[in-house]
């Protein structure tokens, strides 16, 4: 076929990388380099750096996203496993995974307001079994356990696709090389399933650096993170290139998690 | 018996990612007021979420939003996917997947923030426009990537084989390419569609005065306080998934028994 | 060191979802024997060696090693070794430590590993590839992967499920050799995994053939090829001409309307039996000559050999093996001797069948 027919077709495409791609991200990084008043100026990544706070927060949202994305791992891992071994059902249980997913994810962090909260669901179970009322709405726990339920099928998947894609002779052969099943498992299956993982790992760890819905909705406003901080200066105190700095952060941040999950080859 | 240990593990954690949902619906049927307690068994927020025309209109604008973007944003994905893989230069093709990957990984807000700078700067105005616009920004590579393994197993031989059967260049896109590519296609559409129902931050960043979905509407709503017709709105949107997802296994297992036939 | 019996399986059973795959297998392999177990696929073959090795449990009957009963061990704690179809290798290790792997679970010095590795990849010629991954072999590079990571372990035997199904001709029949070698060298017992005969019949010491879970026949491949037991055995093995005929008395049958003297014996008086005569065991002459006349349908050029295919009166088909070209449509005679006949009973088992020919046969 005729390239310059190709190209054409193809042009609205390379537009979309132009306006969306590559403009925002220029944007994202030239107003990091404002004042409120427009102005260039080196002030907001001296301010992120000198100022306990920024640093601080950036630390915590750190540590968030570190914690859900290894309780996501923990969790999702067996799931994944048992699932695969379900020969004749594994299909139906996957889409059953799969189905959450699909119910926005507003709605059901709604939900866990109304479990949560101090007149809500656990509280009165807790209360008629005479364990009192407690906190739980607006708590670090609280918030780590919406965070690791929204995202916890985003992990499910890419590992169980990679665990169905093992070869059952290799576990066989573990075995026959005199491997126990602790051996093969982490000497086999682990290595095999890496891919899975570290797309789960990547799939959750970005965002969780950046959430700012559950932290907002279920965190209240103790838990803040990069995602909230960002929020914040855009529609809040409209200050974006404070806002922007962060943005360049978390940008910085991400490109780090993407060399660090990268396929070797 | 590690069969039946499994499955009460699969068990406890299916209710356990079901707990919310069933929750929200369980209360939709309360004729009460709120989520702390239940009633009696009552329709009311049923009736009045379909007499509620403010949430009614967000929900087909989340909707008209979705399939108008899914749509463009295929388009445009699919003919991006078959450019790139006809790409001779190895650097070419990493650069622009690269570039088309880059709005995969990124966070929601920096996408949302970076949107609202690029409108500000164009003196874009912000509503349903700038929505559309970012949602079929953020869905084109997902359809890219959903494509691009198809043509990759589209071999040589195949387009080779048409031209040598008489085809036009536009015959070898219409007949051959297209409909061999058209499973990829149909997925990317669905993920497009999928993302931008399920989207909120960034449609929060780029959304102006008077036009919401339905996500920022339950976020206001949230944090204003709690109306039930979001429960009835959540049990109607559970039946409809559920009807669709019975619906697609079963034409998923028609497929595989036809495939083992075969 | 032969002689000994390493491995028994008494009353082998197994059922998986109400399918019996195997029929009461019992058998006895003795140590340093190369072992084939022969039969097309799905014939069960391949459980017989999952129960060997132990990744499938019998659902009835005993397996011993060495003496001792083994149903209950787990395959990493039993002395055998599998080389599996696909070969298995590891892909995320590379050559040296698909090979080291068993050692390293031992938790052997690294010193004593290097030294064990690379003795046995020079046994199996691949050394200098230690760093290879092993996407980057070639099939027959792979095997030999399989094998050595396999007998560096020392293993007291040695499983191979249809190894060599994955190359081409050529490799196929350098490694039918070397397989062959390695083994005499060794003195391990394999057991060989295959549905290819002609492999069975190049490598074996002793031959199973089995078909629906049944060993139907066992014995040197010269014992098999002779004489088979049955219709499956004889056309599943090499190439054959099976006639319908009557066992008129001890030594002479009836077949195409015409008796013949043959080696058989112990049979009912005009007892319907199948007759086998192997095609490179007829020859071609005058009509006048021949035992059985027959019109030649077709022919084809083998290379060392013609094949031709010629029907009788009764249109019974006859494959021929012919160093001379003949005429297509000529009308010639066959001719073949008494001992060539190999008569088959209907329905007869392997220990009948032995002890039928115990009765005539010196």
């Amino acid at each position: 076929m005729a390239k310059f027919k190709h190209f054409l077709v193809a042009a609205p495409y390379y537009l979309w990388i132009g306006l969306f791609v590559i403009l925002p991200i220029g944007l994202i990084f030239i107003y990091s380099f404002h004042d409120l008043n427009g102005h260039f100026t080196l002030n907001n990544y001296l301010n992120f750096f000198k100022n306990q706070t920024y640093l601080l927060m950036a630390f915590n949202s750190l540590c968030f996203a570190i914690i859900i994305t290894f309780i996501s791992l923990i969790v999702a891992y067996p799931i994944a496993w048992i699932i695969s071994k379900f020969q004749n059902s594994r299909d139906f249980l996957i889409l059953l995974v799969i189905m959450p997913m699909w119910i926005n994810l507003l709605l059901k962090t709604y939900a866990f307001i109304g479990i949560f909260s101090r007149n809500g669901t656990l509280n009165n179970l807790l209360a008629s079994l005479g364990l009192g009322r407690h906190q739980f709405l607006f708590t670090d726990i609280a918030f780590i356990l919406v965070a690791v339920y929204d995202q916890l099928p985003f992990m499910i998947l890419p590992i169980y696709n990679s665990v169905i894609t093992i070869n059952h002779s290799l576990i066989n052969a573990s075995f026959d090389l005199g491997a126990s099943k602790t051996q093969t498992f982490w000497r086999i299956i682990v290595p095999l399933t890496l891919p899975g993982i570290k797309s789960g790992v990547q799939a959750i760890f970005i965002p969780s650096l950046s959430l700012f819905m559950i932290t907002r909705l279920i965190g209240g406003n103790r838990v803040i993170t990069l995602g909230t901080a960002i929020e914040e200066h855009f529609l809040s105190t409209m200050n974006w290139g404070m806002g922007s700095t962060i943005g360049v952060i978390l940008i910085i941040a991400m490109i780090l998690i993407m060399l660090l999950t990268k396929e070797s080859k | 018996m590690s069969k039946f240990k499994n499955g009460f593990f699969l068990f406890f954690i299916f209710l356990i990612l079901y707990l919310p949902i069933f929750y929200l619906v369980y209360y939709s049927f309360s004729s009460g007021n709120n989520i702390a307690k239940f009633e009696n068994f009552s329709w009311q927020h049923y009736l009045n979420l379909f007499a509620d025309r403010r949430l009614i209109g967000i929900v087909l604008n989340t909707i008209l939003i979705a399939l108008i973007s899914a749509t463009i944003a295929t388009t445009i994905g699919t003919f991006g996917a078959i450019y790139l893989n006809d790409l001779t230069r190895p650097w070419a093709k990493n650069l622009t997947l690269t570039l088309n990957n880059i709005l995969i990984v990124s966070p929601d807000v920096i996408i949302g923030a970076s949107f609202l700078i690029l409108y500000s700067a164009i003196k874009l105005h912000l509503g349903f426009w700038s929505v559309l616009i970012s949602h079929i920004a953020f869905s084109v590579p997902i359809v890219v990537l959903m494509v691009l393994p198809k043509l990759k197993e589209l071999t040589h031989s195949y387009i080779d084989a048409a031209y040598d059967l008489g085809a036009s260049s536009q015959q070898v896109l219409t007949r051959v390419i297209l409909p061999f590519i058209s499973s990829g296609i149909f997925s990317g559409f669905f993920m497009a569609l999928t993302y931008s129902l399920d989207d909120f931050a960034v449609t929060f960043f780029v959304t102006g005065n008077g036009f919401s979905t339905l996500s920022v509407e339950i976020y206001a709503m949230a944090r204003r306080g709690i109306s039930l017709e979001i429960n009835a709105l959540t049990g109607i949107i559970f039946f409809v998934i559920s009807i669709a997802m019975v619906f697609y296994y079963f034409v998923l297992q028609r497929n595989k028994k036809q495939k083992r036939i075969n | 060191m032969t002689g000994k019996t390493i491995v028994e399986l008494k009353n082998i059973n197994v059922i998986i979802d109400d399918l019996q795959i195997l029929k009461n297998i019992s058998f006895e392999l003795e140590t340093g024997k190369f072992y084939t177990m022969l039969g097309p696929s799905g014939s069960g073959k391949t459980t017989i060696l999952k129960v060997i090795a132990g990744f499938s449990q019998p659902t009835s009957g005993e397996v011993f090693f060495n003496g001792k009963k083994i149903n209950q061990l787990p395959p990493n704690k039993r002395k055998i070794n599998t080389i599996f179809q696909d070969y298995a290798l590891f892909p995320n290790l590379n050559l040296f430590e698909n090979v080291a792997f068993g050692l390293r679970l031992q938790h052997k010095h690294n010193s004593e590993i290097s030294d064990r590795v690379s003795q046995i990849l020079d046994l199996v010629q691949l050394n200098g590839l230690e760093k290879r991954s092993v996407e980057e072999l070639s099939g027959g590079q792979r095997q030999r992967v399989a094998i050595a990571r396999s007998l560096v372990l020392n293993p007291k035997m040695l499983l191979l499920d249809e190894p060599l199904s994955a190359l081409d001709a050529k490799l196929r029949k350098k490694m039918q050799y070397e397989l062959r070698n390695l083994q005499q060298r060794l003195g391990i017992t394999f057991l060989f995994i295959t549905h290819d005969q002609e492999e069975a019949l190049a490598m074996s010491d002793f031959i199973f053939v089995i078909n629906n879970g049944e060993i139907l026949q066992s014995g040197t491949p010269v014992d098999i090829y002779d004489e088979p037991i049955n219709h499956f055995v004889a056309d599943f093995i090499g190439q054959s001409n099976i006639i319908d005929g009557t066992m008129v008395r001890d030594f002479v049958v009836k077949f195409v309307g015409k008796t013949f003297e043959c080696s058989d014996a112990g049979m009912r008086h005009n007892e319907p039996v199948e007759v086998v005569l192997r095609p490179e065991d007829l020859d071609i002459t005058e009509v006048k000559k021949g035992k059985l006349t027959v019109k030649v349908k077709s022919q084809i050029f083998r290379g060392d050999y013609y094949e031709i295919i010629a029907y009788d009166e009764d249109h019974n088909k006859w494959l021929i093996q012919s160093t001379n070209p003949v005429k297509d449509g000529a009308i010639v005679g066959i001719n073949f001797d008494p001992e060539d006949i190999h008569v088959m009973r209907f329905g007869e088992k392997e220990q009948e069948f032995d002890a039928r020919l115990e009765t005539y046969e010196d």
